[in-house]
């Protein structure tokens, strides 16, 4: 038993959870295919009804309907990523948090960040948006005929994985919150979260610049999908590099990562007085 | 240029060490009176768990860790287990530090508090046990050897394929028991491991830990409210309150300092009844041996609860 981290040993970690999630859909297929079938409704819900409305006004913005579907796409996929890797609570961290349940991850032989990553992975529960997703971005893209090359693919996935950063690292900057409120925060992550997918999915194009700025700096709604797909259509929006969410990513994950950790060590401070039994496993 | 050495660090061939350790909380205090007033200022005490507490426990010991509710077992308990650190004082597990090294004493150390589970609730808890073989990273051949042997002597083979959330409270602590055994803990953490069970399962729990203790010398710490549990376990017991440790060796002499008297009920034929206090038992039988007309005599002692409950109320008068 060795005490380094491997990349052996963290594709092991993937495994078991992917295993565990094939055993958990297995156990109940009929509720857990209406579960990823309701997810997925919901989903395309949200994203249709921003295309019809582009659909029917030939567009909206700045922005032609076939480059909303195309961000419709780049959203779904997002939203995918999401759920393939963030489908315990390791991204829903107020929960573990606020439960008491960090105790259960002190007594793993691993490092908590290796937990974190490979804890939420689900294949097979989580996996239906990223299809649906990557179905919406072929018909997008082929709608629009861009040129997809090996860079733009690099692109999309660079994008996509600033996307899920600024999600993770909003979601733990609040969550840190549960750390000195632990009642009152435990479910301020699923909070951040889903208001991010809710106003991430419209069309910044036409908005006033007053609007605009904030939503990709304050609030970063814009980079869930506005300005990642525009960027991947050739046009990063307010003169701004394509860089721009990337750099942001890395900037807030940094920000997250220091408040986190305060707030952790504020937890082996004080510890919890509000441990429940079964909320960290799903 | 001398290297820092960390504070809770201490070289020691204990496999638990604690040496001044105190532990405090802040509690916030809530009222109706000065709502506003306590917004701004909100008014706080602190709660001293562990104030400068002292012990060590060497390599194979049974050891009871007792002391009334609030005493500062359970703050212990996650001390040594790293999950929460010390405002002051030594702490070493196997001669690693908590704080340092958390990944490397859980490879050997074996957590389980009676209060939770760390089997995966949705799961059949042979799922739970495959979970555990790969975060612990545990050699197939070591798992499968280990699996056998206490699916065997905890009862746990007809479970393998049941679902955490449906076995009964006795039969998922034997579960519990046995993931925490897989990885072959060196030292074991119980805080009320017996907590809620019935007579069959506690006597099961008891008997497993007696036998794993003597025959593999795995170190255990264990907590619990019931002192005839912990007589039965332990030979050592460790006893807190108010933070402090207030008695430290074994139940007889726990027994003495707590003057627990033994008295035998002695009824003669002629139907008279007498209590009889006495000290030495072989003298004790040896003079009653002499006596004729003895139709029945049995055996008593003031209970080591009775003894402590005195003791408490002792501290928490001095407190």
């Amino acid at each position: 038993m060795a005490d380094k981290v491997t990349l052996r040993r963290i594709l092991r970690l993937f495994a078991i959870s992917a295993r565990m999630d094939m055993v958990y859909l297995l156990r109940d297929t009929k509720f857990a295919l209406l579960g990823i079938l309701g997810d997925l409704v919901n989903n395309l819900a949200t994203v249709s009804g921003v295309f019809l409305i582009a659909a029917r006004f030939g567009g909206i913005g700045e922005m032609n309907a076939d480059e909303v579907l195309f961000m419709m796409a780049y959203s779904t996929l997002s939203v995918g990523v999401f759920t393939l890797f963030g489908s315990g609570n390791n991204i829903f961290i107020s929960r573990i948090i606020g439960r008491g349940q960090l105790d259960h991850m002190f007594t793993q032989p691993l490092p908590l960040g290796v937990q974190l990553v490979t804890g939420g992975f689900a294949p097979f529960t989580g996996g239906g948006n990223l299809l649906v997703g990557t179905v919406l971005t072929v018909i997008s893209v082929s709608r629009l005929r861009l040129a997809v090359t090996p860079l733009w693919l690099a692109a999309l996935i660079a994008y996509q994985a600033a996307t899920l950063a600024v999600t993770v690292a909003r979601s733990y900057i609040v969550s840190s919150l549960a750390f000195y409120a632990p009642a009152e925060a435990e479910e301020i992550s699923s909070v951040a979260i889903n208001d991010t997918w809710v106003v991430g999915t419209f069309p910044l194009s036409g908005m006033p610049k007053a609007l605009q700025i904030p939503l990709l700096t304050i609030l970063p709604e814009g980079l869930m999908a506005w300005f990642p797909a525009l960027c991947l259509l050739g046009r990063p929006p307010l003169g701004l590099t394509g860089l721009y969410p990337v750099l942001f990513a890395l900037l807030l994950s940094l920000t997250a990562k220091r408040i986190f950790k305060r707030g952790l060590r504020n937890y082996v401070q004080k510890g919890s007085s509000r441990y429940l039994p079964y909320g960290f496993r799903r | 240029m001398s290297k820092r050495v960390p504070a809770d660090i201490s070289h020691t061939a204990s496999v638990v060490s604690v040496r001044g350790v105190t532990k405090t909380f802040l509690q916030r205090r809530r009222g109706n009176r000065g709502i506003l007033r306590n917004l701004i200022h909100p008014e706080r005490k602190t709660i001293t768990a562990l104030d400068g507490l002292s012990f060590e426990v060497a390599p194979g010991e049974f050891v009871a860790y007792a002391g009334p509710n609030g005493a500062g077992k359970s703050t212990t308990m996650k001390l040594l287990a790293g999950m929460l650190l010390p405002n002051a004082g030594e702490l070493s597990v196997l001669g690693l530090s908590p704080r340092k090294d958390r990944i490397a004493i859980m490879r050997r150390l074996g957590v389980l508090f009676g209060n939770r589970t760390e089997l995966w609730w949705d799961h059949p808890v042979i799922q739970s046990f495959e979970w555990k073989k790969v975060v612990w990273d545990i050699p197939e051949r070591e798992y499968q050897e280990t699996l056998d042997t206490v699916t065997e002597l905890l009862g746990v083979k007809d479970l393998l394929k049941t679902f955490a959330r449906e076995l009964s409270l006795g039969q998922r602590m034997r579960a519990d028991l046995a993931m925490l055994l897989l990885h072959r803990p060196e030292l074991i953490l119980l805080d009320e491991p017996t907590l809620g069970l019935d007579v069959m399962a506690k006597r099961r729990m008891i008997g497993f830990l007696k036998k794993l203790n003597a025959e593999s010398g795995t170190t255990i710490i264990v907590t619990s409210h019931d002192m005839d549990d912990l007589e039965e376990m332990a030979r050592r017991i460790l006893l807190i309150s108010g933070g402090k440790a207030a008695f430290d060796g074994d139940f007889s002499a726990l027994r003495g300092k707590l003057g627990c008297v033994k008295k035998a009920v002695v009824l003669f034929e002629s139907g008279e009844r007498r209590e009889v206090p006495y000290q030495d038992t072989n003298r004790f039988l040896y003079e009653l041996s002499g006596l004729s007309g003895i139709a029945d005599v049995s055996f008593t002692q003031t209970s080591l609860e009775e003894g402590l409950a005195n003791l408490y109320s002792q501290n928490e008068k001095n407190v």
